[in-house]
Parts: structure tokens; sequence; C-alpha cells
């Protein structure tokens, strides 16, 4: 298991189309993709898990990749998150 | 007529159609063949993803990419491995594929009905809308759609979904009224998008409204009138032909520089009340926040607001706006207003009295938090510090000392902040106006708050119907202020803007161009109007109406000048 702890950069916080970019992504790795949030722990591959989290701009995550592809999925994560996930 | 919220300005007359909502009642029902039960759902699921592509494609053409991607959003729901496996699971438990839909959803809906964030509530309605597709397919109901319906009308609704505003014909539709929803609403983006005029919550419309009854639809006032009269008919016939023709002639000011005619370039920015109507500022191709109000963040609750609290509302500005700028005034208020935190006196003469900077200064724990929100936030974008009510030299000290200091705390708590900050004066008193030139020395920027300056210079109460005839820009004694601001600024090389309603003064325009304004902050609805009004004129034919002006003795000769020439 590994993990990295981020600041997430989106002006309106992880909203639908962040969420949906991210879950989408993370769906195609095997691995358990966490996001602890506030002392939450978030499914990372469900969209709607991460719409209830009302994750805010600035706010520090921490992503959680557990399984065979984990490294892969948490540059993955990393890049997604750093990148506004393309917002 | 009728009253609520203006959701997408302009004017439609048309006949009233009233979308009644559909039953979507079922008795839920153990069921015995599971594997049969999770067959019927996947298919519904299927045609809904199915139904719900075509629209994202219909709503490409007639409306945005952005309308088109909340309903994208509706597969990404309904796909969701979280969302797909509780229904799937409830259907397991031998509950019926109608049933376990409605419970999840409404789940869903509750859970994201009972969060502070505006983004997270109106995604309840989203899973609303995918509830209703689902049952609809499940129970083999049509769903309600509002694509074909006759040239001319005006839908009247409890709440339009996504699914059902795909592919409306925007020519057909006169207006759209709504129960429910603000001006942040899906029916609100989809109106304005579509370029429809729209008011909603108005309350029981669909009751008020009858089906076939003409009906007004004027969106920029939020107003509704059914069955009107000639006189009205003929009144709004008339507006609804000038805001088109004004709407054309102003799109080709979208997205372009503000020049004058002669190509000198100025900085047209936008006033804001809220965080959230920095979006607006976008959106009306404003250049930036030229006053960010920050006062509402003190009003009605029962402690300050802490410096997180702050940090996330100017941030959220200063983010959206990225390197564009966000001027912020620091907390503006006084006796005037009732807020019991601040123990603010009731006063003989508020708008004399412990208000704004002086109050500020006072009370430097609230003015720290304040400040030290600010500076936190200018990490993010280009935040400026403006300082109201500013009289003399010292209160400006006073807060730049203030700023040094707090930088000081946060350079030692490694937090990050814009070292570079510039910090402003509101240039509002007459007193300010006369130590200009010592001001602009030590302040960053000017921007000139004509509302106040008129008042205090012309030493009147707008509000006083016996005295408000002498509240007027035009007035010579506020011109020369104006015109003596902008010259001791320019002496100093220090820019200098306007934030008060003057800004956006069509007759005013020429003047302020010829006096050397470097920024206009307008109501964003006013942005476009105003680029164009700048564009109209050259320096020398502005020079030439500001020497005339300026050489009359009165009001009444100004304003007679001025509009035989604009």
């Amino acid at each position: 298991m590994i993990s990295e702890k981020l600041t997430l950069k989106n002006a309106q916080g992880f909203h639908m189309r962040p969420a949906g970019v991210f879950a989408g992504e993370m769906g195609k790795f095997s691995s358990d993709v966490k996001i602890k949030f506030n002392g939450n722990e978030i499914n990372g591959k469900s969209l709607m898990n991460i719409i209830a989290a009302c994750i805010k701009c600035g706010s520090e995550i921490e992503i959680t990749c557990d399984g065979a592809d984990e490294q892969d999925a948490l540059d993955k994560a990393v890049e997604l998150i750093n990148g506004g996930m393309g917002e | 007529m009728l009253s609520a919220t203006g959701a997408s300005k302009g004017i439609g007359i048309g006949k009233v159609l009233i979308i009644k909502e559909q039953d979507l009642s079922f008795e839920p029902k153990t069921i015995e063949n599971i594997e049969e039960e999770l067959q019927r759902y996947r298919n519904a699921v299927e045609s809904f993803c199915k139904n719900t592509e075509k629209a994202v494609e219909k709503l490409k053409e007639s409306a945005s990419e952005k309308e088109a991607d909340i309903l994208m959003g509706h597969i990404l729901m309904i796909k969701d491995p979280y969302m797909n496996g509780e229904i799937e699971r409830l259907i397991k438990m031998n509950q019926c594929a109608e049933s376990a839909v409605d419970t999840v959803c409404d789940m869903f809906i509750t859970i994201f009905g009972s969060t502070d964030d505006e983004l997270t509530k109106q995604r309840a309605t989203d899973v609303a809308d995918v509830r209703i597709s689902l049952l609809c397919l499940l129970l083999g109901i049509e769903e309600k759609s509002i694509a074909d319906v006759p040239k001319g009308t005006v839908i009247v609704a409890k709440d339009l979904t996504p699914s059902m505003t795909a592919g409306i014909k925007k020519e057909n539709v006169e207006g759209i009224i709504t129960e429910t929803g603000g001006k942040t609403s899906h029916s609100a983006i989809l109106a304005r998008a579509l370029e429809i005029p729209a008011v909603l919550s108005l309350e029981s419309a669909c009751k008020i409204l009858s089906d076939g009854e003409q009906v007004i639809v004027d969106g920029t006032e939020g107003i509704v009138i059914n069955n009107p009269d000639k006189k009205q008919l003929s009144e709004y016939t008339q507006k609804r032909e000038i805001y088109l023709k004004e709407k054309e002639e102003l799109k080709k000011y979208i997205g372009k520089e503000t020049l004058t005619k002669d190509g000198i370039k100025v900085e047209l920015v936008g006033n804001i009340g809220k965080p959230d109507d920095t979006d607006n500022v976008i959106d009306c191709d404003g250049e930036g926040v030229g006053l960010f109000r920050t006062e509402f963040l003190f009003m009605d609750r029962d402690t300050a607001p802490t410096e997180e609290e702050q940090f996330e509302a100017y941030k959220k500005s200063a983010i959206i706006m990225k390197e564009k700028p966000v001027i912020i005034r620091t907390l503006d208020i006084g006796g005037d207003k009732d807020i019991p935190y601040m123990h603010l006196e009731k006063e003989e003469n508020p708008f004399l009295g412990f208000r704004a900077v002086r109050y500020c200064l006072k009370n430097r724990e609230l003015y720290h938090t304040q400040l030290r929100a600010l500076l936190r936030a200018s990490a993010y974008g280009n935040i400026k510090i403006m300082v109201p009510l500013v009289t003399s030299l010292n209160e400006l000290m006073e807060v730049k000392e203030m700023i040094s200091q707090i930088k000081t705390e946060l350079d030692k708590e490694n937090i990050s902040y814009n070292k570079n900050i510039e910090v402003g004066v509101m240039i509002e008193t007459p007193a300010a106006s006369l130590i200009a030139d010592v001001l602009a020395k030590e302040a960053d920027f000017f921007s000139i708050g004509t509302n106040d300056l008129t008042g205090y210079t012309m030493c009147v109460d707008r509000g006083n119907k016996n005295v408000s005839y002498l509240y007027s820009p035009f007035e010579p004694a506020v011109l020369r202020s104006i015109e003596h601001i902008i010259k001791c600024a320019k002496a100093e090389n220090t820019p200098v803007g306007m934030c008060g309603e003057a800004a956006a003064d069509p007759m005013l325009i020429p003047l302020l161009i010829s006096f050397g304004l470097n920024e206009y902050s307008v109501t964003p609805s006013s942005v476009l109007e105003t680029r164009k009004n700048i564009s109209n004129w050259s320096k020398a034919e502005a020079d030439k109406i500001a020497q005339t002006v300026m050489s009359l003795k009165t009001k009444e000769e100004i304003i007679k000048h001025l509009s035989s020439v604009i």
C-alpha cells in the first residue's frame, strides 16, 4: 500500500466534472483507491462518494492505492490532482 | 403583475404551457426471480444511457458544452460503482428494481441536499432527474419532454430537469417560469445558455397561471404579467425589440480589449458583493474585479467570521480570476448597520462617525483577522487590498504597518502570500481628494468611489427627498474633485480607477477618458455596454468635450452640453 498527500487545486472543489474524470480514470486500475479527507476514507473510484464528501479547493487530501498496479494508479492520481483534472 | 427571481435576461411574450409532474408511484413488491429483476434493471440502465447520450448530442447543438456536461454526468452517476452496486445489492435482497432505484437515489438526494456546498446541493437535482428517468423506463411511462412545444410557448413548470430540457428548440420557447430554483439552478443556467428569458421561484406558478393564457416574462426585472392589457402588451413589445437590438449590437464587443477609438487601452472590471459573483464577472466578460465588498461576510450572523472562513471566500474569487486583478475592499461598516457582535453604537451621524477604516483601526483584532485572511489568499491569485473612507495619510500608514507585521508573522509560520501585494486607497471623501497628491506617493493604486464622494462633497443624503436633487456627479464640485484626484495620481504614476455607478455613465465616459482614468469598475451586466461607450471616443474628442464642460458653472449647463454632444 502506498500513499501521497496532495492539495486540491480546482476552484470549485471536487465537483461533478473533476470527480467524474478522477473516478473514471481510477476505475481503470485494479488496485483499491481511497481518498482520505477530514478523517474519512472515500472510495476514489466512486464519483458519488467523492461528490458527497464536498472536498473544497485548497483542501489537503491523501490518496492511498493498494493492489498490484498501485504505483501506476498513484502516479495517475497525483498527475490528475496536480493538473486540476484538466480544468 | 407577479414578481420573482429574474434568472435569464430578456422579455418573452407567449402562451402558457404548464408541464405537469408525472405520476411515478408504484407498489413496492418482493421479487422471486432475482436474475430476471437484475436484467430488467440493467436493461433500463442501458436504455437510460442511450437516451442520455442522444440528448447530450442535441444539447451540444442547442445550448452549450457546459449543459451537455451536466447531462453526461448523469451517465457517470448511474454507472458509478458505488451507486450501481447499492442498487444491485438491494435487488439481490429481493427488492424490486423500482424500489431499489428509489431508495438509493433518495439516499444520495438527502446526502447531497444536506451539505452546505451550493454545487453539491445542485447535484441532488441531478440525482432526482436520474431517478425520474429510470423509474419512467422501469414503469414503462413515457418521459415528459418539452422538445415539441409549439412556437410562442412560455413553459411553466415546477422545475426543469436537464433530461426534460434536452432537445428544447429555443426558437419555439418565448420564456420559462418555474416554481423553484435560483440564479444558479439548472433551469437558470440552461435559460441563459439558450438566451431564453426566465423568471424562477415564482411560488405556485402552475396554479396561478393557466394553460393557453397570454403571459409576459420579463427576465431582466423578474416580472411576470398574465393576461396583459393592450397598454402593457405594446409597452413590453417595444421593450423586447429594444433589448434584442441592443444585445445584438453588444455581441461584437465580447472577448475584445477595452480601447478608446484611438486605441488607448483601459481596464474594464466588475463590482461584486460575494465570491460567487466572480463567475458572473467572467460570464459578462469583465477583465477582473475592481471592487469586492466584504460586508456580506460580516452581516446576518452572531459572531465575526473566522480567518479561515474569510480566507476561503477571498481565495475562491482569486482562483476563479486567475492572473486577473481582484481588488478587495476591507470592511466598510458603521452605525447605520445593526450588527450586534460589533457593538456599533447608534450615532447621530453614522456617515460622519465611527465606521470603515476608523472602526477597523480601533478594533485591531477584527481587522488583523481580515488582513491576514487577505494576505494568505493572495498566494492564490492577483488580490489587491483597498482601504475605504481614508481621510488622512496616517490611516493608510497604520494599515500598511499592520500588513507588514502580518507579513512577518506569515514568514515565521512559513505560510505563503504575495510579497508584493498592492495596497490602495478608495478615494471617497473630500479630504482624501484634497490630499490626493500626498496619498498617491504611498498608495499603490486609487479607486474613486463616486457614490460616497458625491454625497460627501455635496453634503447630501441621497435618500432624503428634500435634498436629493443636489446629488449628482455632474455637479462642478464633484467633477473638479474627480479631475484633481486623477491628476494627482498621474503625477505619481499611481494607477487610478473608479468603482462607483458613475464609471458606467455614458455621459461621464468622455470626461473620464480625457482626465486619463485607467480602470472602470462597473456592475458586471454593464461591462459590454461600457466597453462600447468607451470605444466611441478618441482622446482628442474627449479632451474637447472636457475642456468645455470644465469651464461651465452649473450642473444644468454641464448636462445640457453633454446631452447635445453624446
